[in-house]
């Protein structure tokens, strides 16, 4: 029953034509956000009373490093469901996302080399939050360039939701690393079940801020998916309707 | 809470001598974004080309 329910409403065909009417919802929301979001967090949030004016990163990094994260389990998610029920557009979709993954944690982690520079004096430090991080970038490349390896592509879409799932026990490493080990990196400021370390006045636009990345990433994942779905089922009928 | 936090725009761009990391965190960050999305633009635009230029009546 949910086998029958998953691939019913799993079809690529449905993807591209629901995503296409949510597309101009998403980016408008995701855009708008940002612009708010890092307008207040740049121009009218306090300085910190530590770090005085380089905390403003902390827009840009925080929402960065939480898709980082955020891409990889969505990716976990969809290569179980392709290597439990076969579903073809969680390949699709895992394929259109890694490239994201890796963008955004590659701005995580330049964004946090750049505020290391003068918080802690150094741009680069071998601690467990900043090299787990730097091993998930790893794996969005591996990923990517594992798909690219063979030229039978059922194949590749296999092998990388078996990588996926694999690679997702570093996941929680990143989360837990500054509870786990003595770190450089500070631990979370804020946390989903309530308290944060933050004042309101820098909370809110850091909340705006990941909400409007996180609406601008998944517009982009929309455009990304398009296409490959589109070259992947270039010789079916509705394609051919589509285009 | 909606004060501006500056005085004017010369301390917006200098940020106490901070300026120079945020500034340039946020303008190579936005770049990347755009560059991705014109990126992915085309490539709907080229996948679609090709889809038409295969299926033409000769």
């Amino acid at each position: 029953m949910i086998s029958a329910f998953i691939h019913k409403f799993s079809s690529p065909k449905s993807f591209v034509q629901i995503t296409k009417t949510l597309y101009p919802l998403f980016i408008f929301t995701g855009l708008s956000m940002l612009i708010i979001g890092w307008t207040w967090g740049l121009l009218f949030a306090p300085p910190d009373a530590v770090q005085g004016n380089s905390y403003r990163i902390i827009f840009l990094h925080v929402p960065a490093v939480i898709f980082a994260e955020l891409i990889y389990f969505f990716m976990a998610l969809c290569a179980l469901m392709h290597i439990v029920w076969r579903v073809k557009l969680a390949a699709y979709l895992i394929k259109s996302a890694a490239p994201i993954g890796a963008m955004i944690t590659f701005i995580g982690l330049f964004s946090g080399s750049i505020w290391g520079i003068p918080t802690w004096g150094t741009w680069w430090q071998w601690d467990a939050r900043i090299t787990s991080t730097l091993i998930l970038f790893i794996m969005y490349l591996g990923i990517l360039t594992l798909h690219g390896s063979f030229s039978n592509l059922e194949k590749s879409d296999r092998l990388m939701s078996i990588l996926v799932v694999i690679g997702v026990v570093n996941i929680p490493i990143i989360k837990k690393s500054v509870d786990w080990w003595s770190t450089l990196h500070q631990p979370a400021s804020i946390s989903v079940s309530g308290g944060s370390s933050i004042d309101p006045s820098m909370l809110y636009p850091l909340i705006i801020s990941i909400i409007g990345l996180g609406f601008t990433l998944i517009s982009l994942g929309i455009l990304s998916s398009r296409s490959y779905i589109l070259s992947r089922e270039k010789n079916k009928k509705w394609v051919l309707k589509h285009v | 809470m909606f004060d501006i936090a500056f005085d004017n725009v010369n301390e917006i761009i200098d940020m106490n001598g901070h300026g120079i990391y945020v500034w340039s965190v946020y303008s190579i960050a936005i770049s990347i974004i755009i560059v991705s999305f014109i990126v992915a633009k085309n490539r709907i635009k080229g996948v679609k080309r090709k889809i038409k230029i295969k299926n033409a009546p000769s």
